[in-house]
């Protein structure tokens, strides 16, 4: 069962990301307002402001956390056509600003023409890595050589998807089975152009990333997209937002001979479909076990899903956007949305969606 | 609008009224579900506001349009647009009003009777209202009126007055303040925000044309089909969106030449487009017989002055109400991203458009979502009811905190760690502990020069390798009756049985302690289903009169043993007929195959082997009795392959900790996640095969980060430790070195590298732990090592900071733990000052700076990880 509350973010725009630390224990939040928020859990679990400053000429678009053992580190992208790199640096301000820390710029990259959409910190074993993607159609993949020195970034890679890109995401998986390997995907809104995701791999011999994969089946505009936490499975799991929740399954084909140079090639196969959010899927998200996903779509829900042992993908919870519950579900102590906004919602469309959606939530052949 | 159609209006100034507008207007208000203010007869609007009618008004007949007077007084003010061209004002409910009551009934004629297609109050200078008409000739189309105008010119026909139906011509006006649009029509109109003297038309003849009043001979205009609906967006006063048929174009005042862009075109034309005016940058538009309201988000809409831009346009869908069509919405004036939207049976929905949300999970299983401005937290709660089986992440996190896994001793007890619910890891650490038991006395007897041990692989090598089979044909216990069923026995068999868990060790076939076990938890079936395969239906028919009698018991039990009395071997009785047909309607499965094995023909017991509801265990323990060597490595490889496809735990007791064990393992971890298992389990595998196989690696390392995700770094080094015992190559090596200052050699030279000749500080200590010594000088080269920034005095760290191995088991006290650590040498290795931990400790308690003198270094705050708590400190 889960619960909600509110917390006073206390930005002046929209957010349009949150991000959470390796531990969970820090949090960010970039906002249309062109700042970024640190946020540190205090041992009471209450969410603290340690930090908050202007990052952007623009809306930030997301915001991400290196792993810790780079120190602490966030990248920031924005519409303003630029990324940054964030280190957190310890105050030798005045005494003044006591339990606020101090952020600093590292680098700006430039690179890209257009609005930068999004922007990852590779997987730790990669080293100091960051891809970015922006609406030109380009994934950039900068690299750090020197951990100790967060103002060098070089570019290493230029992917060009042909497409708008708006979303990527890098498997997780840090086996030594699995080369790196980064999906991205479009919010093009031509239907004529299918394929709206693409996996990308890197080839070892090559030094290059190469197409892996493009599944032909996501013809609409993809918002989000999300590889699982492996975990030590033998296969991949990658959740996209489109006009649906899909959860797709690769599972890498064993080589015949190991001097083959090519991309590794997959068996993909749909795990789950459910447009039970009616219209857009803005967001997924995995838990670290990849066990539950959640989802967001334009019916201003959140939505659990859990896979049984069946691999039978269901909804295990539906939470409205103001963290109130959906009616049904005897939740206590939810925090109605604190501000007018929450005031007032509509039973129709959120029941009515909650229940296409246990009549739509079935596996799917595969 | 039109007349059957309902239309919707918001009231400036009251943000809990509106209007419905189709052949009569009707003023609702709206309040929340339950309050004393929504009365019996309110309509439920959503599952917290209801709408109460407070008025009707059906005065005014061939409404086209309607706009509501924009000032707090008069409130209530309408003013309506009729078919014949004419505009009155109207009011709901205020006819007590003084004010009001002067201006409620006067009507405003055009000179040829004409639509009236829509109407504006100037936003400033509230008398004046603009009315949009259809062409008529060369006459004017748009009017625009002054309501405060008293004059009623003798002009005015007398049938025009009939026509109105009142009788007082000082309600009627018929001169308007200014004409514009001679020789046109006007579909749309609006005021400009930045001048409330222009005015925004949209005409027939296709063309956008603005108006200053100031000069009406001037104008400013644009051709274009999109003429219909203009809006200024609230937020920007020079964005203008209008629409076409199925097209929006969004305009820009400054540079009015053509749209600053268009927004893709819908299949069905457009019915109504409206910026929201809470919410920057946000229009919804409407078509035809549709349940979506699309939105069009534009945060970064391009201007037409400077870059050029890809416009980042979101476009969102929304359903108010579900599946019915909607005729109509209006945004809620101030409460942010509201609307009433009416269907056209008049059936309303109030609906809030929520923001995209973007959510994010903690490592922790707690979800953090952004929506709007707003964050919102949510954690699983064990809640009461429990109902929903917990995620697997949550259960790690649990058993790794009940030390899972670590009960080396006795290995099963590791399911009750792991919460005892599990039948899957019973199963696995039962089977795990009988296999190390079986090891451990291998191991004995390979020292005694036995041949090699093959225990850890399982019951599927085990009876690969067997030999020497013997077929004995038993009788019936009891009875000298001869049975017709073969049982076949061998060493391994023997072995596999014991693995089974139904014979203890030694050379006699005894399941009889195996069965009174079973009597004791109570598994009666299983019992009986037992000593029916070692042919003692005596006994079996026992156990099921026991079973009956039991508490709770089940009295059905005794009628099964009246049914296993009735046994006969005869091929065609009765008996056998209705054994074989009637038991599969048995729910029991250990029933059910206790009828498989009587009826079943000797040597086929396919209905036993196969019935996947028997624990693995039995079944394999009734292959190796009665399969002869042919058929029992088949079966044994066909169950082994089906367990390993399907993960189940319950087939490592055929795997082993084999490879065979890893795939098993793999789809375990494939279908479940659950690396904490495959980590403890895989570490048991002695073999370098199994645990230097690359997934287990893999495993193992995800599993350690998991527990460094959840900063259970206690248990991820507890975790370590138990694992370089098992596996010491996993062992890491030293980190840090301290050099001596002078000599450049380590200080703890000459005790780690030769641990056995470290006389000279030994042989101060104490015996029993003999490196209590006291150095502060180093080995080396005898000069001093440096001193605690705090006390002064040379470091004395014990070369050797482990304790005595006779205090490794005991669980030292907190205050004697910190004990020891007070000595440690520490430093910051930013200003590389230091001195004794404890010392550090205390000063940085209360300090933030470093305790050298003109050091400002904040030695403490420079990791930020180094200031998190491990969360399973205790």
């Amino acid at each position: 069962m889960f619960v909600a509350r509110s917390i006073a973010a206390d930005h002046k725009d929209l957010i349009h990301d949150v991000s959470y630390d390796f531990h969970g224990r820090r949090m960010a939040t970039c906002s249309s307002d062109q700042s970024v928020k640190v946020w540190d859990k205090s041992d009471d679990g209450e969410w603290h402001c340690t930090a908050s400053w202007k990052t952007h000429s623009g809306s930030v678009w997301r915001v991400t956390w290196a792993h810790p053992e780079f120190g602490q580190v966030l990248a920031s992208c924005s519409f303003d056509r630029t990324a940054a790199v964030w280190e957190e640096i310890v105050g030798e301000s005045n005494d003044k600003q006591r339990g606020l820390s101090h952020w600093i710029k590292r680098t700006t990259l430039v690179d890209s023409r257009t609005s930068v959409t999004d922007v990852k910190f590779a997987p730790k074993h990669m080293g100091l890595v960051l891809a970015t993607c922006s609406a030109d159609g380009v994934v950039r993949i900068y690299e750090a050589p020197d951990v100790m020195n967060l103002s060098q970034w070089s570019l290493q890679h230029e992917i060009s998807c042909k497409l708008s890109c708006s979303c990527i995401s890098w498997n997780p998986s840090s086996s030594r089975a699995h080369p790196p390997m980064i999906a991205v995907g479009s919010d093009d809104n031509n239907v004529t152009y299918s394929g709206k995701v693409q996996i990308y791999e890197y080839n070892e011999n090559t030094r290059k990333y190469t197409k892996a994969e493009t599944l032909m089946t996501v013809t609409d505009p993809v918002h989000d997209i999300a590889f699982a936490p492996n975990l030590g499975r033998s296969f991949h799991v990658l959740a996209i937002a489109t006009k649906d929740v899909r959860i797709f399954k690769l599972i890498p084909l064993r080589r015949e001979s190991t001097t083959s140079s090519g991309p590794t090639k997959f068996e993909v196969q749909v795990m789950a479909q459910f447009d039970s959010h009616n219209s857009q899927v803005w967001r997924v998200s995995w838990n670290i076990t990849s066990t539950l996903l959640a989802s967001s779509g334009d019916d201003g829900c959140v939505r659990l899903w859990k896979a049984n042992y069946m691999d039978n993908w269901k909804c295990t919870g539906i939470l409205r956007g103001d963290g109130s519950p959906v009616n049904g579900s005897s939740v206590q102590g939810a925090a109605l949305g604190a501000v007018g906004s929450g005031g007032a919602q509509t039973q129709n469309s959120v029941v009515g969606a909650a229940s296409a959606g246990r009549k739509k939530a079935q596996l799917m052949p595969g | 609008m039109s007349g059957s159609k309902p239309d919707i209006l918001w009231s400036p100034h009251h943000a809990d009224r509106y209007v419905i507008c189709d052949s009569e207007l009707s003023l609702y208000r709206i309040g929340a579900v339950g309050t004393s203010e929504a009365k019996a007869g309110a309509l439920p609007l959503s599952q917290e506001t209801a709408a109460t009618l407070l008025a009707i008004n059906s005065d005014t007949p061939y409404m086209k349009c309607v706009a509501w007077y924009p000032k707090h007084e008069p409130e209530c003010l309408l003013a309506v647009g009729q078919a014949n061209g004419r505009v009155v004002l109207t009011s709901l409910g205020q006819s007590h009003n003084s004010k009001c009551k002067e201006l409620v009934g006067k009507e405003f004629v055009p000179k040829h009777a004409r639509q009236c297609n829509t109407l504006a109050w100037n936003p400033v200078d509230s008398n004046w209202l603009a009315a949009g008409l259809d062409k008529h000739r060369a006459d004017f189309s748009v009017l625009i009126w002054d309501i405060s105008s008293k004059y009623s010119p003798e002009a005015v026909p007398a049938e025009k007055l009939r026509l109105s139906g009142d009788a007082d011509s000082g309600m009627v006006v018929t001169k308007p303040l200014y004409e514009l649009g001679q020789n046109d029509a006007c579909l749309s109109l609006c005021w400009l925000p930045r001048d409330h003297q222009k005015l925004l038309l949209a005409g027939m003849h296709r063309n956008l044309a603005i108006f200053d009043l100031r000069n009406t001979s001037q104008k400013t205009f644009v051709n274009t089909k999109a003429i219909q609906g203009v809006t200024v967006d609230p937020y920007f006063p020079d964005r203008v969106a209008s629409f076409f048929e199925g097209q929006v174009a969004i305009w820009d005042l400054r540079r009015f030449e053509k749209p600053v862009f268009t927004l893709t075109e819908q299949p069905k034309p457009l019915t109504k487009v409206a910026w929201c005016p809470t919410r920057m940058g946000l229009l919804a538009t409407l078509t035809r017989d549709s349940n979506v309201i699309r939105l069009y988000d534009m945060q970064h809409a391009p201007t037409p002055i400077g870059d050029e831009t890809e416009p980042t346009i979101i476009e969102r869908g929304v359903q108010p109400c579900s599946e019915s069509v909607i005729s109509s919405f209006a945004w809620h004036p101030s409460t942010q991203n509201r609307m009433v939207v009416v269907s056209p049976n008049r059936a309303m929905c109030d609906f809030t458009v929520f923001e995209r949300i973007s959510l994010a999970w903690s490592s922790t299983t707690s979800l953090m979502w952004a929506c709007g401005r707003h964050l919102y937290e949510c954690t699983e709660e064990s809640g009461e009811g429990g109902a929903a089986e917990k995620d697997i992440a949550t259960k790690m996190r649990e058993r790794a905190q009940s030390r899972y896994g670590h009960d080396t001793v006795q290995l099963w007890r590791n399911h009750l760690l792991a919460g005892g619910n599990d039948p899957h890891l019973r199963s696995l650490w039962y089977t795990l502990e009988s296999l190390m038991q079986q090891y451990t006395e291998d191991l004995e007897q390979r020292q005694q020069g036995n041949k090699q041990s093959l225990i850890y692989a399982g019951i599927k090598n085990i009876v690969k390798s067997s030999s020497g089979t013997t077929e004995t044909r038993r009788c019936w216990k009891g009875s000298d009756r001869p049975t017709d069923v073969a049982q076949y026995h061998s060493e391994e068999r023997s072995l596999a049985l014991q693995l089974c868990g139904w014979i203890s060790r030694g050379p006699e076939i005894d399941v009889e302690p195996f069965l009174r076990s079973l009597e004791q938890e109570g598994e009666w079936e299983r019992a009986a289903s037992v000593a029916l395969f070692n042919l003692d239906i005596r006994r079996a028919i026992q156990i099921l009169n026991k079973g009956a009698s039991a508490e709770k018991g089940d009295l059905n039990l005794n009628v099964v043993a009246m049914a296993l009395s009735g046994y006969t071997d005869e091929k065609s009785s009765l008996w056998r007929e209705m054994c074989s047909s009637l038991r599969l309607q048995l729910k029991k499965p250990y029933l059910c195959v206790m009828f498989a094995f009587l009826t079943s023909e000797p040597g086929s017991y396919d209905a036993v082997l196969y019935e996947s509801r028997v624990a693995v265990r039995d079944r394999v323990a009734f292959a190796c009795m009665f399969l002869n060597d042919n058929q029992l490595p088949r079966y044994i490889d066909k169950l082994t392959n089906d367990m390993k496809e399907a993960g189940n735990l319950e087939g490592v007791l055929l795997t082993g900790l084999t490879k065979d064990g890893v795939d098993l393992m793999e789809s375990y971890v494939d279908r479940t996640g659950d690396v904490q298992t495959a980590s403890f389990c895989m570490l048991r595998g002695s073999t370098a095969e199994v645990v230097k196989d690359p997934r287990v690696q893999c495993w193992i390392e995800n599993y350690r980060n998991l527990l460094d995700a959840w900063r259970f770094w206690h248990k991820r080094a507890e975790f370590d430790i138990h694992r370089s015992k098992l596996d010491p190559s996993s062992k890491p090596l030293a980190q840090v070195f301290v050099s001596c200052n002078f000599c450049g050699k380590s200080i703890s030279f000459s005790c780690s590298a030769m641990p056995h000749q470290g006389r000279g500080f030994s042989q101060y200590g104490v015996s029993g732990s003999p490196t209590k010594s006291k150095v502060t000088s180093c080995p080396g080269c005898r000069k001093p090592l440096p001193r605690c920034a705090l006390c002064l005095m040379n470091m004395g760290t014990p070369v050797s900071s482990c304790p005595g191995k006779s205090d490794e088991k005991v669980d030292l006290p907190r205050d004697k733990k910190l004990a020891q650590f007070n000595n440690w040498f520490t430093w910051c290795h930013n200003c590389r000052h230091g001195g004794h931990a404890g010392h550090m400790l205390s000063w940085f308690r209360d300090h933030s700076e470093c305790p050298v003198s003109a050091c400002t270094c904040k030695c403490m705050q420079l990791d930020t990880t180094g200031k998190l708590q491990p969360s399973d400190y205790v």
